[in-house]
């Protein structure tokens, strides 16, 4: 059974992000300032823990893919010492925004070709917040889809899989889908493990070919960022000044203020 | 040229109307003030004649109601090959549903069917040289984008909460219902069911107070300086956001945002929470919101009433001390 996960680089979110002064996208970070995109860590985790099930009774191979720059190869490479068997880099030259659209019509045209049973993806990118890869992929290729699946049990005999997907008040939607299938994986379906040893050899090793996006598929632009911009503060909050200790002052004379203690 | 139509996509839960259901009514008229054209909306569901009326009363727009009983479940490709035959129409049109379990899931399935731009979570609408663009969070919700689209039609998704329910317009003219009972078929996915998860969420209710956790607290041994400082208020409770649930800080009874709970304490004490709006959704009710955050640009400071940035380790144990002297 062969499965596909695909991977994003994003910049940490937690670290300072600029605009760039064209005003579209961010400023060019240190290559250090990239890593895989935590949703993924989930999928890419749903795959090894699918592997392991059949061990020994069917040969599951797990394939990454990325879309990116040269940069992205780092966290192929990633995904290799977490345990992927391949990984593939779909290259684009720009380093700013690639639409939702543009990426997974690549990575369908690259899937097509490599007869995959099961395409995961995390639920959503840290960096564009979409929600779309996933079910774009499955609607180009005609597969099914679940999104924001947060258990899954594959019976690969019957090509089949049943899900779970998270959806509000704390309810669950059970769903059933034919395979081939693609899955958008949410985060807390299981604790991603660490890189092992053995597979940070294997991946400082091993080969990750590149693919060049124009061999794949046209580029259509369907939506575009036209404007990066910092949010405007709700009126009438504040930022408490001074040190530590005057802060925590101010704090507790307000909480006071408003009878909250 | 042809009229823009813009058509919200509602889908049942049960016989209330989906609280998010008169905010895209208020998006469509807003969309609709820019760019002329009508508003409509499509129901969904098993049961949907009364629904349809309600909203149509309640709305003032004109209600298609699609009936079936294989449409009393969610499916994502039953209810697109449903939903095309009515939304495959020359001209420019405006798919607008919530951004919720079953908008953001039916979005892209539209999008790829009807040829059409899709951009999601949208939060509001900017106007400009006569194109239409949607503003969007990005980056944990540090960053805000306007995205521009490029096709004819453009199938969007709602943020939960970014725009208000509209004022009543009873009456302001005829609306028509219409409903329907197309044929619906299986697809290559079926919903079997809804099932209650397994998680027993810690009831906020009582709570006056509610100190939550982000992964900027940065150790899960820092929870005890938030529990202490739960302890200075009488009835309190300690929230999460999704992050530290995932990283099995603390239990998923604990989660605050769109997939967990959504609280209205008095006060909220935000520590090491970044803000996305996927929290936000969950907590910006509160009464008086205080964020604890070392990074001065976290987005969680665009909704506080106070900011705090400072690194929580230190800053509580002196905000305890100061009100142990007080």
């Amino acid at each position: 059974m062969k499965t596909l996960v695909c991977v994003k680089q994003v910049p940490d979110t937690e670290a300072l992000l600029s605009i760039d002064p064209g005003g579209k996208w961010i400023a060019p970070q240190d290559a250090a300032a990239f890593r895989m995109n935590r949703f993924d860590e989930f999928a890419l985790e749903e795959a090894m823990r699918i592997k392991e099930r059949f061990s020994g009774r069917i040969d599951v191979s797990i394939d990454s893919v990325s879309v990116g720059p040269a940069r992205v190869r780092p966290t192929l490479k990633e995904s290799l010492a977490r345990g992927a068997d391949n990984g593939f880099h779909i290259r684009v030259e720009e380093a700013g925004y690639i639409s939702p659209f543009d990426t997974a019509t690549l990575i369908a045209a690259f899937a097509e070709k490599g007869g995959y049973d099961l395409i995961l993806t995390g639920v959503m990118a840290e960096d564009d917040m979409a929600c779309l890869v996933g079910s774009l992929i499955a609607e180009i290729l005609g597969y099914p889809c679940a999104t924001a699946v947060i258990s899954q049990k594959i019976k690969a005999e019957e090509r089949r899989i049943d899900v779970e997907r998270e959806i509000e008040a704390g309810c669950r939607e059970c769903l059933q889908l034919d395979l081939p299938a693609v899955l958008t994986i949410q985060s807390g379906i299981n604790s991603p493990r660490y890189s092992s040893l053995s597979n940070v050899m294997r991946a400082s090793r091993q080969k990750i070919p590149t693919i060049s996006a124009e061999q794949l598929a046209a580029r259509q632009k369907t939506e575009q960022v036209s404007a990066l911009f910092y949010p405007e503060k709700r009126s009438g909050g504040k930022i408490l000044e001074g040190t530590p200790r005057e802060k925590a002052q101010v704090l507790l004379r307000e909480l006071h203020g408003k009878a909250l203690i | 040229m042809k009229e823009m139509r813009i058509t919200v996509i509602v889908g049942q839960t049960g016989t209330t109307v989906p609280p998010v259901t008169p905010e895209a009514v208020s998006f469509a008229r807003e969309l609709e003030t820019h760019t002329g054209g009508f508003v409509q909306a499509i129901v969904l569901g098993n049961d949907v004649v009364g629904f349809a009326h309600h909203l149509a009363e309640t709305t003032g727009v004109d209600v298609t109601g699609i009936e079936s009983t294989r449409l009393a479940l969610y499916n994502g490709e039953v209810y697109r090959d449903t939903l095309i035959k009515f939304l495959e129409t020359d001209g420019p049109a405006v798919i607008c549903l919530p951004h919720m379990a079953f908008g953001f899931d039916l979005a892209p399935r539209l999008a790829v069917a009807l040829h059409a731009s899709c951009v999601t979570a949208a939060e509001a609408i900017r106007f400009s040289n006569g194109r239409v663009g949607f503003v969007r969070s990005m980056f944990n919700g540090k960053l805000k984008a306007e995205v521009t689209t490029l096709r004819e039609k453009v199938v969007v998704t709602l943020m939960p909460g970014a725009w208000s329910r509209p004022a009543r317009r009873p009456g302001s003219r005829k609306q028509s219902v219409r409903i329907v009972k197309p044929d619906v078929f299986p697809s290559a996915s079926q919903t079997v069911g809804i099932r209650e998860s397994d998680k027993d969420m810690l009831n906020f209710d009582d709570a006056d107070v509610i100190v939550a956790a982000g992964r900027g607290i940065g150790n899960p041994l820092n929870i005890r300086l938030l529990k202490d400082l739960a302890a200075i208020f009488s009835k309190s409770g300690i929230g999460a956001s999704r992050a530290v649930c995932d990283l099995g800080w603390l239990s998923y009874r604990h989660q605050i945002g769109i997939t967990g709970q959504t609280v209205s304490p008095r006060l909220y004490i935000a520590c090491g929470i970044s803000g996305a709006m996927q929290h936000l959704a969950g907590m910006k009710e509160s009464r008086t919101i205080v964020a604890i955050n070392n990074d001065p640009h976290a987005a969680i400071f665009q909704v506080a009433d106070y900011g705090i940035v400072e690194n929580l380790e230190t800053f509580i144990p002196i905000l305890l001390s100061e009100f142990k002297r007080q």
